[in-house]
């Protein structure tokens, strides 16, 4: 009676346990399976239980291995862990098995039984070695990556040398001519050494943007943080754009907060992305028409808006504006003027010190307005 | 009379444009396309200064500033880097080279005689 009550609790647990389980006699015939390795190894139980565990599945598991196991180091040990075996099964396939061995005595008698456990990691090896390999892909993809990093470094240093070299004899040759150290010039040739100067200037401006972007995209670019007085920054800049306002006839009209506070960010940086988004305001707005800024602090941070009510943004050309060398076609905008790549770089250095940067716009002549953001502490990731 | 300037420049042009602006500011100005030249002259001649890019067809600019700064006689010599080669990767050559400065390209014609001069004790 208690010898057959703990048999079924016996047949509970085998039954109860996830992975393949075999629990064998001592003459390695099967006592009781679990649920799973009828599952797994596609076996019926009727063709299991008392049958020699080498018999099971048509002599299927008659595996030099684990007959080592069992009849070798088992009766030495009394078990054995995580033993690899593996097996091409005619039913199911190549496995790789993971077996752990137990040789127990019974609770009452001096019958020994073997519990035999068997994982099934055929899915487990298949998955770890496609991790490796993977691993293996990306280390060599990381390493092209630097590579191509690195060449592409080197090229931007190389285009840069190479077009600065005729820069500097095209705007410093034509500077010389237009300031007229060597003698006058007639009007039209004045004029038209001043085109060649403009058009030089414009040029190096390409370049210095061109390289700033790249360096930003490659993670290259820098921050000289200081703690700058907004108020006076603000000052600076209006004084530089109020000069091309009053040639233009337009107004503006400046809303700055009394209470703005010291920011911390890179000078250079923050007056060039004013400036970037100033001159685009008086570029893209026509005379009689109003350009303005608002300052205010918003929580942690300051925030800007720089409006026009100028050409505005076809909502199609929404995207556009930030891919570089995109520019409103517009009579009032003159071929030479502005890069295209005033607005992306913008974005780039405002979120560089952390902040945030959108462009609203309802539509073709309808204005357009610039928000962001910068910290008053930076957020930069260091 | 004359403070003497050397101006070392591969670039035809752009060895013209900084002679003739030198030449307008009051310098007597000696002139070399390459690092050889430049050395000869430097010994020879004893410049209050030297205006030298960075790449010479026989060797760096900043070789040429080792050479000058072992010789007794030309070590003191102020020397401004004029170069292309404004990117920080590339500056890093002239750090540490000693009584020296650097001014990038394209020049300010306007300020670039002053600059030079402000060199020179």
């Amino acid at each position: 009676m208690i010898i057959d009550q703990t048999h079924s609790l016996f047949e509970d647990i085998v039954e109860t346990i996830r992975e393949p389980l075999l629990v064998l006699d001592s003459y390695l015939k099967v006592i009781s399976a679990s649920r799973s390795f009828y599952g797994v190894f596609k076996v019926k139980p009727e063709e299991t239980v008392g049958q020699l565990i080498y018999d099971l599945g048509n002599k299927q598991w008659n595996i030099p291995k684990l007959r080592e196991l069992l009849e070798t180091i088992l009766p030495q040990k009394t078990s054995f862990d995580n033993y690899e075996v593996e097996h091409d099964f005619a039913t199911i396939g190549k496995r790789t098995m993971l077996l752990n061995a137990r040789q127990i005595k019974r609770a009452l008698g001096k019958e020994r039984i073997i519990l035999l456990a068997i994982e099934d990691i055929t899915e487990r090896k298949e998955i770890e070695a496609g991790l490796g390999k993977a691993h293996e892909e990306l280390r060599a993809l990381t390493t092209e990556l630097k590579r191509a990093a690195q060449v592409k470094s080197e090229f931007l240093a190389n285009m840069s040398h190479e077009l600065r070299t005729p820069l500097n004899s095209i705007n410093g040759f034509s500077e010389v001519l237009y300031d007229e150290t060597f003698g006058p010039l007639n009007e039209k040739q004045r004029q038209y050494v001043n085109n060649v100067l403009t058009s030089g200037k414009h040029l190096l401006l390409l370049i210095n943007q061109i390289l700033d972007m790249a360096k930003v995209e490659a993670g290259k670019m820098k921050l000289a943080l200081s703690s700058l007085s907004m108020k006076s920054l603000l000052n600076e800049i209006t004084l530089l754009v109020e000069d091309m306002v009053g040639k233009k006839k337009i107004k503006m009209l400046l809303e700055i907060a009394e209470n703005l506070p010291n920011i911390e960010a890179d000078d250079l940086k923050v007056k060039e992305i004013l400036y970037n988004l100033l001159s685009n305001a008086v570029k893209f707005t026509p005379e009689g028409g109003k350009i303005g800024m608002r300052v205010k602090k918003a929580d942690s941070e300051i925030e800007i808006v720089i409006w026009d009510t100028g050409v505005g943004i076809a909502s199609e050309n929404m995207d556009k504006i930030f891919e570089g060398f995109f520019r409103v076609d517009t009579p009032y905008s003159r071929l030479t003027e502005g890069t295209g790549l005033g607005l992306p770089l913008s974005k780039k250095l405002v979120e560089l010190h952390g902040g945030h940067l959108s462009v609203e716009s309802e539509g073709l002549n309808r204005g357009t307005s610039v928000r962001f953001t910068l910290p008053i502490l930076s957020r930069m990731v260091v | 009379m004359k403070k003497k300037a050397l101006v070392v420049d591969d670039n035809a042009n752009n060895l013209m444009l900084e002679k003739d602006l030198l030449d307008v500011a009051g310098f007597e100005v000696f002139v070399a396309e390459d690092a050889t030249s430049a050395i000869v002259i430097a010994r020879k001649e004893k410049p209050h200064i030297i205006i030298l890019d960075v790449r010479l067809p026989d060797m760096r600019g900043s070789e040429v500033a080792r050479i000058l700064r072992q010789d007794k006689e030309t070590r003191d010599i102020p020397i401004i880097f004029v170069t292309a080669s404004v990117m920080a990767e590339n500056r890093k050559e002239l750090t540490g080279i000693t009584n020296s400065g650097f001014i990038g390209k394209p020049i300010n014609t306007r300020t670039f005689a002053k600059e030079i001069s402000q060199f020179i004790n």
